[in-house]
């Protein structure tokens, strides 16, 4: 069976049928997975970093797009570049730290320097090379990506250039960036101190989970529990959380599917008041409108396919995965706030951050620990298909609901429900991405090696 | 301080800490910690420099009271926690171990450290390893920690930490 046929065999997507279904091999077998690196990591729009991460000339950071690692830097004009952080000489890295500054990079093992825009600028002892006439004529420079651009300093690149803008790639989802980028004056700054963990499982597992709100109550139990204790000994001193009241009735869940992949899930906030945000109500009711301002304060998880996601409703994280192989997973952590805010509420960001998120908080671990235990059930070969992907389907609608209406928002789907209504088809639209661009990705390789 | 206790007390007492949390007896593990006490795990804000002000920057575990910790007991404990169930086999080791006066009578000790971690889910092991600086306190010959900064040197986390692993 060729590739082609192997890939539609893995997603079923029937809606007449109402069936929708997705095969285990996508998340256990390597052929799949170098699949994705191709052509969905290294061909799509994929998410680099924040424009405020390298603030001044010849600031940089080392990132990776699929497997290739590569380079954000600001030149001496300000102006922002992607390259691929590999000396087009022997391929050594150029750049070797998350973050820094630095006019010239000098490849450390025969010296070649590229300026901070990528050009190459001096190739050591070039006067006596004795190069032939036809090495002059190659480009030197470290290799630009294809395309690079910001959405309000939201940071994308991709690999390929038969790209639509960034701006159309992100579609509506935009609107949800929208509403990040303006809940400070000058844009959203990352708090210091980055977060790296490793996982043993699948990336889709982290894809998936965070517009899963039906493993809240049973996955963070403990989490749960330990703020209703809290509420008995009402310690002054621990965190107070969005969740607090997260048991409360009439609490609604909603989902937004996209074009490309992309898809957001929020909620009602029992307690607003506890958001750091709060701080800034009025004057963001003042300045965005009632609605705006209150969807502010909804809880809000975005998905940008295939890389990113924003999580705003302990506190508020940007979240980058990058996929290591079929089994395992690295995720890169930053809480993020509004530049210029108030200490007072910048504290209190942090701990609800520390207290939720991240690899060392009261409820990622749970995330993590099922992750693996589902990478674990996978060796299990003889079980070809997950089930339950339909929770929801009846409640779906096509295009907006009420609730996308009141924001001008045009999603492909729509879905309102009480929260134990765990909506699950908001992994759809990131399936049929998967798919498209894999398709297209091979059907492309196809008609290449046709025509040699 | 360091003039009534010897450093082989201080040790003693670290290695008491360490073998309370090998041996999951974490309620007597608290009692070693002062109510008010400061327990702090910074992340690291560049290479070489960990977050230094917890209001400004991000931490791993931060916490400027006991509480916080009894209810990280609690939850691995209450087996509603999956990634606390069940608990993996830890072992620390403090080795390094100097003392410094400190302000209010108070005695800075620092030391090096490194937890082994038998993963009874994936049946792997890993190591997270890094330096502490305890600030004890004395009360009528008792010791009590009045502050701890755990520095995790290796950063990028395999799977989760807690407090039973670091």
């Amino acid at each position: 069976m060729d590739a082609l046929a192997r890939l539609h065999r893995l997603i079923v997507d029937d809606p007449q049928g109402k069936d929708f279904r997705v095969h285990r091999d996508v998340f256990r077998d390597p052929e799949v997975f170098d699949w994705e690196m191709r052509h969905i990591f290294e061909a799509t729009w994929v998410f680099l970093g924040l424009e405020s991460q390298v603030p001044s000339p010849h600031d940089y950071m080392t990132t990776f797009i699929g497997r290739h690692p590569v380079v954000v830097s600001r030149d001496g004009k300000g102006e922002l570049h992607c390259f691929i952080n590999s000396c087009r000489h022997r391929g050594a890295l150029v750049c070797h730290r998350a973050f820094g500054n630095r006019k010239y990079h000098v490849c450390q093992y025969h010296g070649w320097t590229y300026d901070s825009s990528g050009r190459n600028v001096y190739l050591k002892d070039r006067d006596k090379a004795a190069y032939p006439p036809s090495f002059d004529k190659e480009d030197h420079d470290l290799v630009s990506v294809r395309k690079f651009a910001s959405y309000r300093g939201f940071l994308f690149a991709s690999l390929a250039a038969d790209m639509p803008s960034l701006e159309a790639h992100l579609g509506e989802a935009r609107w949800f960036l929208d509403l990040i980028a303006d809940q400070g004056g000058e844009g959203v700054e990352c708090v210091p101190g980055r977060v790296e963990f490793r996982y043993r499982g699948n990336w889709k597992m982290q894809l998936e989970n965070a517009v899963d709100p039906y493993h809240f109550t049973s996955t963070h139990a403990s989490y749960i529990q330990v703020l209703e204790r809290r509420q008995k000994t009402a310690a002054a001193d621990v965190p107070t959380s969005i969740y607090t009241n997260i048991r409360s009735a009439g609490i609604r869940r909603g989902s937004f599917a996209f074009a490309r992949g992309h898809a957001a899930m929020w909620g009602d906030t029992p307690t607003p008041q506890a958001r750091a945000l709060y701080r800034s109500y009025e004057t963001l009711v003042a300045k965005h409108g009632e609605v705006r301002a209150r969807w502010m304060f909804n809880t809000r998880n975005l998905v940008l396919f295939p890389n990113m996601q924003i999580a705003e409703n302990a506190s508020l994280q940007l979240r980058v995965m990058r996929p290591l192989s079929v089994d395992a997973t690295e995720m890169t952590l930053w809480c993020i706030g509004p530049k210029g805010e108030p200490a007072d509420g910048r504290r209190q960001r942090i701990r609800q951050y520390e207290d939720f998120f991240n690899p060392s908080g009261l409820a990622t671990p749970d995330d993590v620990a099922n992750y693996e235990d589902c990478q674990s059930g996978f060796a299990a070969r003889s079980i070809a298909w997950q089930q339950g992907y339909v929770r929801g389907f009846e409640a779906s609608v096509a295009g907006a609901d009420r609730f996308a209406e009141e924001i001008g928002l045009r999603p492909e789907r729509s879905l309102i429900g009480p929260a134990e209504l765990g909506d699950e088809t908001a992994f759809h639209s990131c399936y049929r991405e998967w798919l498209r661009l894999i398709d297209a990705g091979l059907r492309r390789e196809a008609s290449g090696s046709a025509a040699k | 301080m360091s003039g009534v206790f010897s450093i082989d007390r201080i040790e003693d007492f670290l290695y008491q800490e360490a073998w309370l949390l090998d041996g999951k007896r974490w309620k007597e593990w608290l009692h070693l910690y002062a109510p008010d006490c400061r327990f702090w795990v910074p992340a690291w804000k560049d290479d070489h420099e960990p977050v230094d002000d917890p209001n400004t920057g991000l931490s791993f575990i931060y916490y400027d009271s006991r509480g916080g910790l009894e209810d990280r007991v609690w939850r691995a404990q209450s087996g509603m926690s999956v990634a606390s169930t069940p608990l993996p086999r830890t072992c620390h080791q403090v080795t390094n171990v100097r003392c410094e006066e400190a302000e209010s009578g108070r005695l800075l000790v620092r030391s090096a450290w490194s937890c082994h971690v038998f993963d009874l889910r994936a049946q792997a092991q890993h190591t997270f390893f890094g330096h502490y600086e305890h600030l004890l306190a004395s009360d009528g010959g008792k010791l009590s920690i009045a502050e701890k900064k755990i520095f995790l040197l290796n950063d990028v986390i395999t799977g989760f930490i807690d407090f039973y692993c670091v």
